[in-house]
């Protein structure tokens, strides 16, 4: 792989650099280390730093531009006759890179160039479904010129890459050496350097979070061009149909999740607090040593796990024992089942925070209840909970966000149907029915054959930026209320 | 020192409230209070002095059972109020908190309103049979507390709000409001200004012709200013106690001597 | 003193709980009951779950295997008769079902087995045998000819039996295994034909198709699963602490850190699902890298490990105490120097300790990699990193997924038994993060 050569032709550089930046520091300080600026392995440093960052820089720069490059001429090289009814130049595109991606294997299995320049798009075609690579459809020669200038074109933009990345790292290590003197204070550029490093890494998290809302509005804006968004927002029904015609609307998801997560809560939030209040007030040592780990361990599942326990424990359960002999259906999958589930998931959630939250509470407002004669319960009642309170909103409202982001409960527990408005609202809240969610539904849209023009598709990417800006409006006010709680404390 | 009062000082023998006979505290392993025994007179302020960690909060904490809430103390020895034992397994100390209320050292009103904080203890202990009543119960407590000027037209503003001093002043009533028979002091004063400190001693004075007032301090003049009779703790020992003039002027023990005069402490 | 006292004992003590005071007690004793009401659920639902888990998977460890003597004919399998295996290979498993049925046919006779009713004796074996038996006679050709006892995997139901799946009454009903052949199954254990016993191949083998469950296991996912754990501990690792030095030692009080402070919260608790989203936008769509990868998952699970990763460094970074940091300044240390000479190694612990904790999230992490395409059926193994990092691979929690889509009932035993080796791993992880703190934490 010529890239691998070409990445460690540059550390080979760089380590020379090294070597070089520092016997070149030693010499002028005439062998005595005491007569430089700084510790000589410093001196090295900058010169093999210099080496690195312009070539790594460009290098990766070049991977993310160059590809762009040669799509656009490439895709503008072929003729509107070659896409056929119900195609589009995109697909052809994923097409034509498949192809130049097939021409690389044959040529690496040992294939002759001119002999593959010379067959036919159909024997083209058999040759590489030998090797592996099969084709959607029939190759035409449009797409196997067009392949063959995506890979001329790929490949001549590659060896100019290594060129101009070989030469930044030759002009880093000369500039640097240069450079390198006894009085050259090799510490502090090599500091400042780092420095940068640290801040770059720092700034990942900016990067991941412009990298989400970009993805996201970037679709989300597509799908608004293939759907009006009063329909998707204020349509009171999901029915997509990938031959046109669907009914995507958010409502009757929304609903789902938001049911459910009520459901959760409504077994989190009792069960979680009353465990956090007898954990942190009452219980023995020896209780506490052997309840919360186990509490905590039900933190650490994987959802996935939560999700098998409630597609084939708990649903069945539940049907058997109560929806079926209470008249209420017959299905396994249930916003119930859902609900339950991602409840006792939530548990652990709300008592470790209120667990904190409680302790934050000091023990003087505890002693001076107790000094008036007030039992526990009024004191925890009366003074712990009301001057806890806001710390306690904020952390169900963190466990609310967790309910309604939450994928994998629901895909496996909640089944797969959306909430019909238009069937009454026995349907809608009969807590035994299958109800689908936004979660699930953006698994579904994006699972399995997707193609990103059509609006079933696209429609998740706005179910996505929808839940972002929900969940991330939950989070925010939840931390907002959370530090408010504790700089009273403070 | 205000000498005018310590000659002032009525010497009048009162009943005993609380007496204390052989008591003794661990906490865990550390035995933190080795066998005091002391009488704690009606209508008569009683001031625990002496250098940190030699008990007397312990002790004071003892009266009211606050030692309960913490898992590894440990009490032996007996205690009575009115001749009953508190210590007694059919104690209720909910009902002996009620009679014997507590202030603490750092003014801890709940985050609650003024009056809400007033209100608490008769709430909770079922003191009033009407809206009316507990008015009345919160405006009383207030008044005895000498807050009831500065706080009559903010009843529905937070007690944190308050200062320092007032906050203290509060929790003082809140105790008053529960209808003590004694009230246990734990430093009231070390977290407050001069100013505030002076009021709060006047309260305490004028809180003796209805309670019994126990106060634990650090300082020996605030002792010798509020107090009718005076307990130096050492090392976990009762080590003196008598009248606050004869503790402060003529002491027994030279213990009490060097801590008075200030070579121990 | 004392005797002012005397004699004046009430009759009825005045500190013994009044009626009010004995409700107030009981509604005391009530709440205290829901506290304890409310951890017992707590513990019974995780007790209620690992039960249930462990009794629906323990099962897939177990497999039922027969023992058969296979004559290799070589009519069938060499016509040409020279032993060349490129020329044998063209031998499909279609040419070697036949050479199971005989061995079956022939076992029957053999034991003097009769069962009323026996229909397709070989069914009882999985239809994976054949290509079992192709790949041992393609590696040793010389095998051609001879009569050779072969242990091969027994079809699903039929293990099914022996782990309490599928009985007579539902083999009534089951158009792929009848009662008769059930007691022919019986009648081979009986020879000692037929043997349960540990599964190895569970942890070994790759997926396998819808109507196999038996031969299914999870060695792609496990590889692929340590190929992304590779790639998150060695991204989230050093950016996770670079992050945490800048913030916690450099960064200057202005609008960017804030922001960044922000943003770090923040994505601790974006839903999970959005960073598929993000890594089928980005990383598959934009990049272009190619789908179902473990170079994707990873950078996935990467930027989903960072916050955590961050929050528990920077913890770990305060904990040292300032002295340190002023000690190493006082002889005229530069910054850098003390952080890295000093403050960095004293962390070490803490960091290690989140890492791992860390690293067992994003290994159960589910969510985001159906998105980028890890829902995929793989069969082949990815070859060794780095080229194995851009081949396809499955992930264990996938995998999971994966199996409770499929109709058989056996591949829910295989789901729950996934779920074992996964708690497994987690349990181990968190066990080596625990006993690390223990060992190496400081108290200042």
């Amino acid at each position: 792989m010529p890239t691998t050569w070409l990445i460690l032709a540059i550390a080979a550089l760089a380590a020379l650099g090294f070597v070089a930046g520092r016997a070149r520091a030693m010499t002028s300080a005439g062998g005595d280390a005491r007569r430089l600026h700084s510790l000589p392995a410093y001196y090295g440093w900058n010169v093999a730093l210099t080496v690195l960052t312009p070539a790594l820089g460009l290098f990766v720069l070049w991977m993310l531009v160059q590809p762009f490059l040669v799509d656009r001429h490439v895709t503008g090289l072929i003729p509107d006759s070659a896409i056929g009814q119900g195609s589009s130049r995109g697909l052809v595109m994923s097409d034509v890179r498949r192809v130049a991606e097939g021409l690389s294997v044959l040529e690496a299995r040992g294939a002759d160039a001119d002999d593959i320049a010379a067959m036919t798009p159909e024997a083209l075609q058999d040759e590489m479904a030998a090797v592996g690579v099969a084709l959607g459809t029939p190759m035409t020669p449009a797409v196997k010129a067009a392949a063959e200038a995506y890979r001329a074109e790929t490949d001549g933009w590659r060896t100019w890459m290594g060129v101009a990345v070989l030469a930044a790292a030759l002009g880093g290590l000369a500039l640097s050496w240069r450079m390198t003197d006894k009085d050259f204070r090799a510490r502090n550029t090599v500091e400042r350097g780092i420095l940068f490093m640290l801040l770059g890494a720092a700034l990942v998290a900016i990067l991941t979070t412009l990298g989400i809302v970009l993805s996201m509005l970037f679709e989300t804006a597509n799908f608004f061009e293939a759907y009006p968004w009063q329909k998707f927002f204020l349509g009171t029904n999901w029915a997509p149909d990938f031959r046109g015609n669907s009914e995507l609307a958010i409502l009757p998801l929304l609903w789902g999740t938001l049911y459910i997560s009520l459901i959760a809560l409504l077994v989190a939030v009792p069960i979680g607090l009353f465990a956090a209040i007898y954990l942190s007030e009452y219980a023995t040592k020896r209780v506490r040593t052997l309840a919360k780990p186990a509490i905590e361990i039900l933190a650490g599942i994987p959802t996935i796990v939560y999700g098998l326990f409630a597609l084939i424990t708990v649903g069945p359960m539940l049907r058997d024992w109560l929806a079926q002999p209470l008249g209420f259906g017959n299905s396994s999958s249930s916003v119930m089942t859902a609900g339950l589930v991602m409840g006792i998931m939530l548990i652990p959630f709300v008592s470790s925070l209120s667990d904190d939250i409680i302790n934050a509470v000091p023990q003087s407002l505890r002693d001076g209840s107790y000094g008036l004669g007030a039992t526990q319960s009024e004191t925890i009642k009366q003074v712990i909970v009301p001057a806890a309170l806001p710390g306690i909103v904020g952390a169900i409202l963190l466990a609310a966000s967790r309910a309604i982001g939450e994928t994998m409960i629901v895909v496996l527990g909640a089944g797969a149907a959306a909430a019909q408005f238009n069937q009454g609202l026995g349907e809608v809240v009969n807590p035994f029915q299958a109800m689908t969610t936004i979660t699930v539904k953006i698994v579904s849209q994006l699972t399995g054959d997707t193609d990103f023009s059509s609006p079933e598709t696209l429609v998740a990417f706005a179910l996505g930026l929808t839940l972002f800006v929900i969940t991330l409006g939950l989070n925010v006010l939840a931390l907002w209320i959370v530090r408010r709680y504790r700089e009273q404390y403070e | 020192m205000n000498d005018m009062r310590l000659i002032d000082r009525k010497t009048t023998m009162n009943e005993i409230k609380i007496a204390a006979e052989g008591v003794d505290v661990f906490y865990g392993e550390s035995h933190a209070l080795k066998d005091v025994s002391v009488d704690i007179e009606e209508r008569t302020v009683t001031a625990f002095i002496g250098p940190s960690g030699c008990g007397k909060s312990t002790f004071l904490r003892c009266l009211n059972r606050m030692n309960d809430t913490i898992p590894t103390a440990r009490v032996t020895g007996r205690i009575t109020l009115d001749g009953e034992d508190i210590y007694a397994p059919s104690v209720d100390p909910v009902q002996l908190r009620a009679k014997v209320g507590m202030v603490f050292q750092k003014p801890n009103p709940f985050p609650k309103s003024i009056y809400d904080n007033v209100a608490y203890g008769p709430r909770i202990h079922g003191l009033s049979r009407n809206k009316a009543e507990l008015d009345e119960i919160v405006e009383n407590s207030l008044r005895r507390a000498a807050l009831w000027d500065e706080a009559k037209d903010r009843l529905a503003e937070p007690g944190t709000g308050l200062s320092g001093g007032q906050q203290q002043r509060l929790c003082i009533a809140r105790a008053v409001a529960t209808a003590p028979e004694v009230l246990l002091m734990d430093e009231p004063c070390s977290a407050l200004d001069p100013i505030a400190t002076a009021q709060v001693e006047e309260l305490i004075d004028e809180l003796r012709q209805n309670f019994s007032v126990v106060i634990v301090t650090h300082s020996m003049q605030q002792a010798a200013r509020v107090s009718q009779k005076t307990a130096f703790f050492h090392l976990g020992h009762l080590v003196e106690y008598d009248d606050t003039d004869t503790i402060f002027q003529n002491p027994r023990d030279t213990r009490t001597e060097s801590y008075i005069t200030g070579r121990i402490g | 003193m004392t005797d002012m006292t005397a004699g004046a004992a009430p009759v009825r003590g005045t500190l013994v709980a009044d009626a009010h005071t004995r409700k107030r007690n009981a509604s005391e004793k009530r709440f205290r009951l829901y506290g304890a009401i409310a951890v017992s659920l707590a513990v019974i639902a995780l007790v209620f779950l690992l039960t249930s888990i462990v009794r629906n998977g323990a099962g897939a460890f177990m497999q039922t295997y027969i023992s058969l003597d296979v004559t290799l004919d070589a009519a069938k399998l060499d016509k040409s008769g020279n032993r060349n295996p490129v020329e044998m290979a063209k031998v499909t498993t279609f040419g070697y079902a036949p050479l199971i049925k005989d061995a079956m046919a022939s076992t029957i006779a053999a034991n003097g087995i009769e069962i009323e009713g026996l229909d397709k004796p070989e069914d009882l074996i999985s239809k994976e045998a054949s290509a079992q038996m192709r790949d041992v006679v393609l590696a040793n050709p010389e095998l051609v000819g001879e009569t050779r006892r072969f242990e091969f995997v027994a079809d699903g139901r039929i293990d099914g039996y022996y782990k309490g799946r599928v009985t007579m009454q539902s083999a009534e009903r089951d158009s792929n295994v009848t009662p008769a052949q059930l007691r022919f199954a019986d009648a081979l254990k009986e020879a000692g034909l037929l043997e349960t016993r540990f599964n190895w191949n569970f942890i070994t083998w790759p997926d396998a198709s819808e109507n196999r469950p038996e031969v299914s296991g999870l060695g792609v996912a496990i590889l692929g699963s340590f190929y992304m754990m590779l790639i998150v501990l060695g991204l989230a690792l050093p950016i996770g602490v670079a992050a945490s030095i800048y913030l916690e030692e450099f960064a200057p009080r202005n609008r960017l850190t804030d922001l960044i402070e922000v943003n770090i919260s923040n994505l601790a608790a974006v839903p999970s699902i959005v960073f598929g989203i993000l890594g089928l936008a980005i990383f598959i769509n934009f990049v272009g890298l190619p789908q179902s990868a473990p170079i994707v998952g990873g950078l996935v699970l990467t930027l989903m490990t960072l916050p955590t990763i961050i929050i528990t460094t920077r913890a770990s970074l305060t904990a040292v105490p300032p002295s340190i940091r002023e000690a190493a300044l006082g002889v005229g240390a530069s910054k850098m120097q003390t952080v890295f000479h000093h403050v960095l190694p004293l962390a070490g612990p803490g960091i290690m300790t989140g890492t791992i904790i860390g690293l067992a999230q994003a290994l159960g992490e589910t969510a985001p990699l159906l998105l980028i395409g890890m829902v995929a059926f793989v069969r082949e193994y990815p070859s060794a990193p780095p080229e194995g990092f851009f081949e396809p691979a499955t992930a264990l929690p996938v995998q999971v997924f994966n199996w409770t889509q499929r109709a058989d009932p056996a591949f829910i035993e295989r789901a729950s038994g996934a779920i074992i080796v996964l708690l497994v791993f987690l349990f181990i992880m968190n066990a080596i993060a625990v006993v690390l703190r223990r060992r190496f934490e400081r108290r200042w």
